[in-house]
């Protein structure tokens, strides 16, 4: 069985998830209840570092698809970064970089959220 | 063995004529052939024995109780008396004695004492036939021979005196009968069926021991007081041998029969006891047996508080069962009443919600049987003083994997009505039905998990019925497709449909997750493919319309990935879109490149967003050109090792191949696969549809 693991950070305002490993649809619940468990907090901007993600099945692309409005809804953002070429490729075929947005490095998504956020204040 | 009996019979009743016959020959003769007395001694043993025999056999048939056996025994003795006094209160015979010799008055004084003689010999029979039977219940090792000596005994002190004349004492008789009275005790202790009687047993066998020792006292004194009285005399004019046994026979039957009411007596104080183990084990017989058979939870409570009842003498018992397991962690919840008996339920409220601190809590938070023993003064019911009738009460909680999943109450009257065999009895029961409830749980699921295969199977064969059964063909285009499904159901799906007299639409996509829901959608898709595609000859337009109308019904997480192609057979001119689906591989005999135009999965986003996101590419078709679309089965198949096929591989098999049909095309690629997969096989659904351009035919 491959592994999957999820830890929370936080850089600054931003709740950083990096994900580890296999996210098909055995670990997808896992995925889920991270942001069940996010979205419970009131913890809207969400940065999903894809940097040890191995591997992406549709269903694991389902999960976000599932919370994406809510987050949206609450005034956040789902955002990814640090994919490898293969994990993007599965992002990129659905067309998932039409709906999130997807940078290379957390930083830059950080940034991002922050420039928002300044936007809005 | 009817015919045996019968001979036995027959055989015993010639003999007691014959011997009948003699006497009275004897009687009208006057005379007194001293020989002939041994032989008409031994006919009578004989006779006996055939009617022992005779007696023995008819009592295999039955099978009775050890209490039936003490009242025949004693009613048999009992009648033998009231015969014996009758005729001698009536004086119907009577005897001369002279020179150790009986001389009858008359021929009913031989009929008389004959008849006596030979229901004193069948009571005797059937006396220690019985008690044999109950000497050698339970036996042990010198039982048996204790028993057979006996007997020899009784045999040798009777057939002692069979030379002798009516009246004559004899050394050997004395010796065999202190001999036989010996052994008479020695076996009068054997009573071990005593122990097992339950408590109305045991009275009414004291009484038939007592009514059976008087019986056979009476018989003894009749047959032993020195002033003769005309029963002795009878039996000593038919048979001295007779005499000898009859005496001994009731001496025995006093003996035992004497110690047996004794014995009785000692044993009436535990017979209570005795008989409530015996209960409490055959109830947890039945309850153990019912629960291998019985997976109806009422019925199973309903029968363990009967048993409650019947085993603690409670004055009223409930049990609650809580089917949902957070009830149960918590036991705040609303009562699980499956059972009660002699209480109302607004009784059982008052008792269990009646206070927050409710025993019903205290049973939650120990998990362990609690037991009030006044409960009209302790303070943890204080609550429920109101209720008259409980004074005692008896909690047991049904644990299981450290949850209580039911709780099981017995009140009584009094108030320490409860003692520890009633604890360890109810925790018995708790036990027994904690067993059954996860037996019930535990087959509930396996059914739950055959529904679910059911559904499963289903699904796949519904699944392989959406996919087209056979392909169209046409002159200049060479097309094959396959699909082969996971283990599970998959949701892979292709389809074709003629636009026109010259187009075809060609679909393969990929539903997001698998199993049920996976089929459905594809079933969906199918139905949106049939009705739509041949609306619009543009690809996009296609996928727009699908988009939306998938939109709606497909669930937030769910998507559906797609490419879709219209080939004009007339022309070789494809036009393609792609919704997220892999990109299709294009490959003429001089290059090889996956066209990828850019557009997002169905069910992803909607309106202009979506729309935006598709592109349309134009290939005009040259003889020799190979398009292959499959699905993410080929490309994520993964090797043993971890690696996946990937796109690469992908090229490199259909670009040593192209030059072949798609038939061969297809297969190859499919070999590739599998052979790199080996024996790790894939999770995923496989598909390939592979077109061949085989050139405008003129």
């Amino acid at each position: 069985m491959n592994e999957f693991k999820i830890s929370f950070r936080e850089n600054g305002k931003i709740h950083v998830m990096e994900l580890r490993g296999y996210l098909d649809a055995h670990t997808a619940p896992n995925l889920e209840e991270a942001f069940q468990k996010l979205i419970k907090e009131k913890k809207f901007h969400i940065l999903v570092n894809c940097k040890d993600l191995a591997y992406i099945s549709s269903a694991g692309l389902g999960v976000f698809m599932a919370f994406i409005e809510d987050i949206r809804a609450g005034g956040g953002d789902i955002k990814m970064s640090n994919m490898s070429p293969k994990v993007f490729n599965i992002f990129d075929l659905l067309g998932f970089p039409m709906l999130y947005e997807i940078f290379t490095d957390e930083h830059d998504a950080v940034k991002k959220f922050d420039a928002k956020k300044q936007a809005t204040k | 063995m009817k015919i045996r009996k019968l001979l036995l019979l027959f055989g015993s009743i010639l003999l007691f004529a014959a011997v009948f016959v003699f006497d009275a020959t004897m009687k009208s003769l006057d005379a007194d052939l001293g020989s002939f007395y041994i032989i008409r001694g031994i006919v009578i043993i004989i006779a006996f024995i055939l009617i022992t025999l005779y007696i023995e056999m008819g009592w295999k048939e039955s099978q009775p109780t050890m209490i039936q056996r003490i009242g025949r025994v004693a009613a048999w003795a009992g009648l033998f008396v009231g015969l014996s006094v009758i005729i001698s209160v009536l004086r119907v015979g009577d005897f001369e004695t002279r020179a150790f010799r009986l001389f009858p008055r008359d021929y009913i004084t031989i009929l008389f004492s004959a008849v006596l003689s030979i229901a004193g010999g069948i009571v005797a029979a059937i006396t220690i036939l019985n008690i044999k039977d109950m000497l050698l219940y339970k036996r042990k090792k010198g039982t048996s021979r204790n028993f057979w000596i006996l007997m020899i005994f009784f045999f040798l002190a009777s057939a002692a005196t069979i030379d002798l004349r009516p009246l004559e004492p004899s050394v050997y008789t004395t010796v065999f009968f202190v001999l036989s009275v010996v052994m008479i005790i020695v076996n009068s202790f054997r009573l071990s069926w005593i122990a097992y009687l339950s408590r109305r047993e045991k009275i009414y066998g004291m009484v038939y021991a007592l009514l059976a020792f008087f019986a056979f006292m009476a018989i003894n004194i009749l047959l032993s007081i020195s002033d003769k009285p005309f029963l002795s005399n009878a039996l000593l004019y038919f048979s001295y041998p007779l005499h000898s046994f009859v005496q001994l026979t009731s001496l025995f039957g006093a003996v035992y029969f004497g110690m047996a009411f004794i014995s009785t007596l000692f044993h009436l104080p535990t017979a209570e006891a005795f008989d409530r183990k015996q209960t409490e084990l055959s109830s947890l017989h039945n309850l153990s047996r019912l629960i291998t058979q019985v997976f109806d939870l009422d019925e199973l409570a309903g029968t363990v508080i009967k048993m409650t009842f019947e085993v603690c003498e409670a004055s009223s018992s409930w049990l609650e069962i809580f089917p949902n397991e957070a009830e149960g962690k918590t036991g705040h919840g609303e009562t699980g009443i499956v059972s009660q008996q002699n209480i109302s339920t607004e009784e059982i409220q008052t008792i269990l919600f009646g206070d927050p601190l409710s025993i019903r809590s205290l049973v939650f938070s120990s998990k362990k049987v609690l037991l009030i023993d006044d409960a009209r003064n302790d303070r943890r019911t204080k609550y429920m003083t109101k209720l008259k009738k409980v004074g005692s009460l008896l909690v047991v909680p049904l644990i299981s994997h450290q949850n209580i999943i039911g709780i099981l109450y017995a009140t009584k009257e009094m108030d320490f009505g409860f003692d520890q065999d009633d604890i360890e009895v109810l925790s018995g029961f708790a036990d027994q039905v904690t067993i059954a409830i996860e037996n019930a749980t535990l087959i509930q699921r396996s059914l739950e998990k055959e529904r679910l295969q059911r559904e499963l199977m289903l699904a796949q064969e519904m699944q392989k019925r959406l996919l087209p059964q056979n392909l169209p063909t046409f002159p200049n285009v060479d097309m094959r497709a396959v699909s082969a499904p996971a283990l599970e159901v998959g949701g892979d799906y292709y389809d074709i449909a003629m636009l026109d007299d010259r187009r075809v639409g060609i679909v393969i996509g990929d539903v997001s997750g698998k199993g049920v829901g996976a089929a459905f959608y594809m079933a969906e898709m199918k139905g949106i493919f049939q009705s739509l595609s041949k609306l619009s000859f543009s690809p996009k337009n296609f996928l727009v319309k699908a988009n939306e109308s998938l939109f709606s019904s497909i669930d937030k997480h769910s998507f559906i990935s797609l490419i879709y192609a219209i080939l004009d057979v007339a022309t070789g001119e494809l036009v393609l879109s792609r919704a997220g689906h892999c990109p299709m591989l294009y490959a003429t005999p001089s290059s090889i490149e996956y066209i990828k135009p850019s557009g997002m999965g169905l069910g992803l986003s909607t309106g202009v967003k979506f729309e935006n996101s598709l592109e349309e590419k134009r290939i005009m078709m040259q003889q020799g050109d190979v398009c292959v679309f499959y699905t993410d089965g080929v490309t994520e198949s993964r090797s043993a090792s971890g690696e996946e096929f990937g796109y690469e591989r992908l090229v490199q098999v259909v670009e040593e191949h192209r030059h072949r049909s798609a038939e061969e095309i297809k297969e190859e690629i499919i070999q590739r696969v599998w052979s790199y997969t080996d024996a790790h096989g894939y999770d995923d659904d496989l598909t390939i549809f592979v077109v061949k351009w085989n050139g405008i035919s003129h």
